[in-house]
């Protein structure tokens, strides 16, 4: 346990030592600063035991014996030059102050006693942080956050499972500035520790990450393009695999105009694992309150809405009164049609009011609802076709990353992906029928969805709801954030880790840091990239460490690699998407396969989505089924058919 | 210096003389200032003659070339007196010395061998009851001061100053232990704060230099004075031969370190004490420069910054430290 001595503990009646920090001098080359982990021997028995302190170092000062400095400036005659040509040195300190991570004993809680000082081994940093009760032995699970390095020791740094995911404590926060803090590496780094190393007595675990901006996220399962030495060393040290995640699901809606996903991913050699993601009005109609805020719904709206979703919603609806023909609503232009024929009903018997609610109310609801199909086109369809996340039947797969791209989507519509995926991951858990017991669900920008001010959202209701009960169903947030102090304070406060990346300045003025000493606060603001602070219920301070570069390939990199594919022609999306089905499709039958179905859009990407999401054996038997439902009624009675086309000579698909 | 008695050196503690006062049926007085602050000057200043022995008279000399390292090492002691308690009127003091070479290596000051310490009780043990000097002398290391004077009245004060005078001497017995090592075994020139007429060795050692820097007594012929109270800064005298009879014979010189301006003429001024021999003017210019080196860093904040070289002041502050 002996190694050379550091230092020694000081303490005068200005600068004593407490239980939670003490002070220690050291030689001025000796290589410690803040974030060295120590250990504090004395040879004073407590009880009949030598007490051990270990202690992270937090504070560094230096000084020399001048009384001030216009001495030193005296004696050189103003030329620093000279100062430094002086035989002999000042005499100078370097004094430390370290705060207290453990004693051993627990108890009597005294003082630090005076004593030598000893950089921690690497047992030293295990006992130090608590990690020996779980990240070695029968009980084992720990997850590695990093490695922690000072003074030629090399440590690994778990953290506790049961903290991290639950039951004991959960959810982690993540916060740096936007480009050093090494946010979304660092969750990528902790996810595939996760997965290496929860033990299987934790039961199964799967990750649903928000892709909010660029294509941070879009290349999971692709190697990183290099990987040095020393970051497959600490992948080794770590035991964990230098690697790309084995199974990663992409999930992302259609552009606006139908043609691709909207998603930087969206390259034809990794189309394989994208899956678009699509609503119908079911629901959608579910989550309405993510999308109409209060200054369109009024309690006279709100009440027409729970009607619409209770009484008129996917069942036949009749209204002979009213209505000139019996509903049965299952798509946004289902509802549209009844909302039509509910509004002539009235308008033909000169009535204001049905069931009590006024035809101003009825037309503003109508305008609100319809209108989000509109609004969040690509995600929402009006034919009420749903592609989703495989939320029921046990669809979860163990060790699997589910990525939800909505970077292209607008603000509301990502709302409502948010919304909705997270309240049907809370209820598929809740009945066990997800088919893993814990899930991650990570959303960058957090200060944009939980923000500590503004409006109470839904969004913000249900990560508050998540942060402060998810760990009792296995739902466990990891948020990250560029200012930690625009959270919601019950969101990060009931965060049980913390990482830090490099912080800006400014935001570390904040309140928030105010229990940081000023040396460490200056270290979180220069930290270099793959370096964080991380804050853990077992550790009695902040301790700094270093993760490797993920090894999965960077949006940057990935984009470049795997440049997404460009606008084009419907006929030729479509003969992309279809080959990928039957790789016999060619541009020349798409093309005349649409000239028989006529020029319905609409129709033909209803029929594309239908056939993607089926993957019927016969694709061209089914995809023209699908076109012919839509079609026929209108080509038969009104449109003369298109003549064949001529395969394009061109076409690069044939 | 009187007969000792007791334990080995260095186990007096101030604390330990207390609990051994109170064993003794002493009561020990309430905390004074030490010895040294209360004593007023023991003797007026004067203007002494010497003689010259380097030429024939008294002159001022411009230090030639720049000023350069020499010195490897610095030696000071201190002392601290206090009065713990009065046994009737004879004050029983506890002295405290510690002396210490300082040797710099790479511009860094580390200590050279050992240091000096020494805690003692000091009184005229004669004039205390028995009892209470077998009770003092289980306990602590004693030194009797009777031999100081053995005659003189029994004033308290006048008794105090006796013991005074005998750490005194303590101090410069440690101080000479440490020379005669130096001379001995030491690796280069050491420069010792205050004089080295005292110790037979060093005063005939060529890496052995006193600096002396109070100036109760101003070697130089009356008519000579103004010469070294004008020097300049950069500027010697001559050298002249330092001899008294309880002392070993040592060439003796004034150097000003810095230039008073309106501080006074004794700013910046010390006195240099070396080895006696036959290229003094080349040996007194070089050990002039090496003096004229040591000027940065400057002593500040200590208050005789003008004449005490940072070497010594290191050490001042390393005795004070270890001398609890």
């Amino acid at each position: 346990m002996s190694t050379a001595i550091l230092g020694r503990v000081v303490a005068t009646e200005r600068r004593p030592n407490t239980p939670h920090e003490f002070h220690f001098w050291t030689r001025l080359d000796a290589p410690v600063g803040i974030g060295t982990i120590v250990r504090v021997e004395s040879d004073r028995p407590v009880n009949g035991v030598l007490p051990r302190t270990y202690g992270v170092v937090t504070e560094g000062f230096g000084y020399t014996d001048l009384a001030t400095p216009l001495h030193d400036v005296l004696g050189a005659d103003g030329d620093p030059a000279l100062a430094s040509a002086a035989p002999t040195e000042r005499t100078e300190i370097r004094l430390y102050t370290a705060a207290v991570l453990r004693h051993v004993p627990e108890e009597p809680l005294q003082p630090v006693a005076m004593g030598t000082v000893h950089l921690a081994s690497e047992a030293d940093v295990q006992a130090a942080l608590r990690m020996d009760g779980y990240a070695s032995g029968p009980q084992r699970r720990g997850v590695p956050v990093g490695l922690y390095r000072a003074g030629g020791t090399e440590a690994a740094v778990h953290l506790d499972a049961d903290f991290l995911l639950g039951p004991e404590a959960a959810h982690l926060s993540i916060s740096g500035v936007s480009g050093l803090a090494t946010k979304t590496s660092a969750v990528e780094w902790l996810l595939a520790g996760i997965f290496a190393h929860l033990p299987p007595s934790k039961g199964r675990v799967a990750a649903v990450c928000f892709n909010v901006k660029g294509p941070d996220l879009c290349f999971l399962d692709q190697p990183a393009a290099a990987l040095a030495d020393e970051d497959r060393a600490m992948y080794a040290a770590l035991g964990i695999p230098a690697a790309p995640f084995g199974r990663v699901r992409y999930f992302a809606p259609w552009t606006a105009k139908g043609d691709r996903l909207a998603t930087l991913r969206s390259h034809e050699a990794l189309q394989d694992a994208v899956t678009p993601l699509t609503w119908g009005l079911r629901e959608t109609l579910q989550y309405a309150e993510v999308l109409l805020n209060k200054d369109d719904v009024d309690a006279k709206a709100d009440a027409l809405i729970d009607f619409i979703k209770e009484r008129v919603v996917d069942q036949p609806f009749t209204d002979p009164g009213f209505l000139e023909r019996a509903h049965e609503v299952r798509s946004f232009s289902d509802l549209e049609q009844w909302f039509r024929d509910l509004l002539r009903g009235m308008e033909s018997r000169n009535t204001e009011v049905w069931r009590t609610h006024h035809v101003a109310t009825i037309r503003k609801v109508r305008n609100r609802l319809t209108n989000i199909s509109t609004r969040c086109k690509g995600l929402v369809t009006d034919d009420g076709l749903v592609s989703d996340l495989p939320f029921k039947d046990a669809g979860f797969e163990d060790r699997t990353v589910y990525v939800v791209d909505v970077a292209n989507l607008e603000e509301d519509a990502q709302d409502l992906v948010f919304a909705r995926v997270v309240s049907q991951l809370r209820e598929a858990l809740e009945k066990r029928q997800l088919g893993v017991e814990q899930v991650v669900v990570f959303v960058d920008e957090l200060n944009k969805y939980a923000p500590a001010d503004g409006p109470d959202t839904y969004v913000r209701k249900m990560l508050l709801d998540i942060a402060e009960r998810g760990r009792y169903l296995g739902l466990v947030l990891f948020g990250a954030q560029q200012f930690r102090s625009q959270v919601h304070r019950r969101v990060v406060g009931n965060s049980g880790t913390a990482l830090f990346g490099r912080m800006d300045p400014d935001e570390l003025a904040t309140p928030g840091y105010q229990t940081l000493a000023p040396a460490t606060k200056a270290r979180l603001a220069t930290l270099e990239k793959g370096q964080l602070m991380v804050r853990h219920p077992h550790f009695g301070q902040p301790i700094f460490v270093r993760f490797p570069r993920p090894a999965v390939l960077t949006g940057r990199e990935g984009v470049e690699r795997f440049p997404p594919v460009a606008e084009r022609p419907l006929e030729e999306a479509l003969t992309a998407q279809l080959r990928r089905l039957d790789p016999t499709i060619t541009l020349g039958w798409v093309q005349d396969t649409l000239a028989l179905a006529g020029d319905d859009e609409d129709g033909v990407l209803r029929a594309r989505n239908r056939t993607v999401q089926a993957r019927p054996d016969d694709v061209k038997a089914f995809f023209r089924a699908q076109l012919r439902k839509r079609a026929t009624p209108e080509v038969a009675g009104r449109r003369a058919p298109a003549p064949l086309r001529t395969p394009a000579s061109d076409d690069p698909y044939g | 210096m009187g007969p000792t008695y007791g334990p080995s050196e260095g186990a007096a503690s101030v604390r330990a003389v207390l609990r051994a006062l109170r064993d003794s049926g002493l009561t020990p007085r309430a905390a004074e200032a030490m010895l040294e602050v209360q004593r007023a000057a023991d003797e007026p200043p004067r203007v002494e003659a010497a003689v010259p022995v380097e030429g024939a008279a008294l002159e001022v000399r411009a230090v030639p070339g720049a000023p350069v390292v020499g010195f490897v090492a610095f030696l000071d002691g201190i002392q601290r007196s206090r009065v713990l308690a009065h046994a009737g009127p004879v004050p029983l003091v506890h002295g405290a010395v510690a002396a210490a070479v300082r040797l710099r290596t790479d511009r860094r000051p580390s200590t050279w061998e050992s240091p000096v310490l020494s805690q003692r009780l000091y009184a005229p043990l004669g004039r205390l009851a028995s009892d209470v000097v077998r009770t003092l002398a289980a306990a602590l290391p004693l030194t009797d001061t009777e031999s100081e004077s053995t005659e003189g009245p029994e004033h308290p004060q006048e008794l105090a100053a006796r013991a005074l005078t005998a750490v005194q001497r303590t101090r410069e017995s440690a101080e000479l232990t440490l020379v005669d090592a130096w001379v001995a075994r030491g690796p280069g020139p050491l420069l010792v704060d205050g004089g080295i007429s005292g110790s037979a060795a060093g005063s005939a050692s060529d890496r052995v230099v006193g600096v002396v820097k109070s100036h109760r007594t101003l070697y130089a012929a009356p008519a000579a004075l103004p010469l070294v109270l004008d020097l300049r800064e950069g500027e010697r005298t001559t050298a002249v031969r330092l001899h008294t009879p309880r002392r070993h014979a040592v060439a003796t010189w004034y150097l000003r370190l810095r230039a008073p301006a309106a501080r006074g003429p004794l700013f910046g001024l010390v006195r240099v004490e070396a080895a006696l021999g036959d290229d003094l003017t080349e040996r007194a210019d070089r050990i002039s420069r090496w003096l004229l080196a040591e000027r940065a860093p400057v002593a500040l904040p200590d208050a005789r910054w003008d004449v005490m070289v940072y070497g010594v002041r290191e050490c001042e502050q390393y005795l004070s430290a270890i001398l609890r």
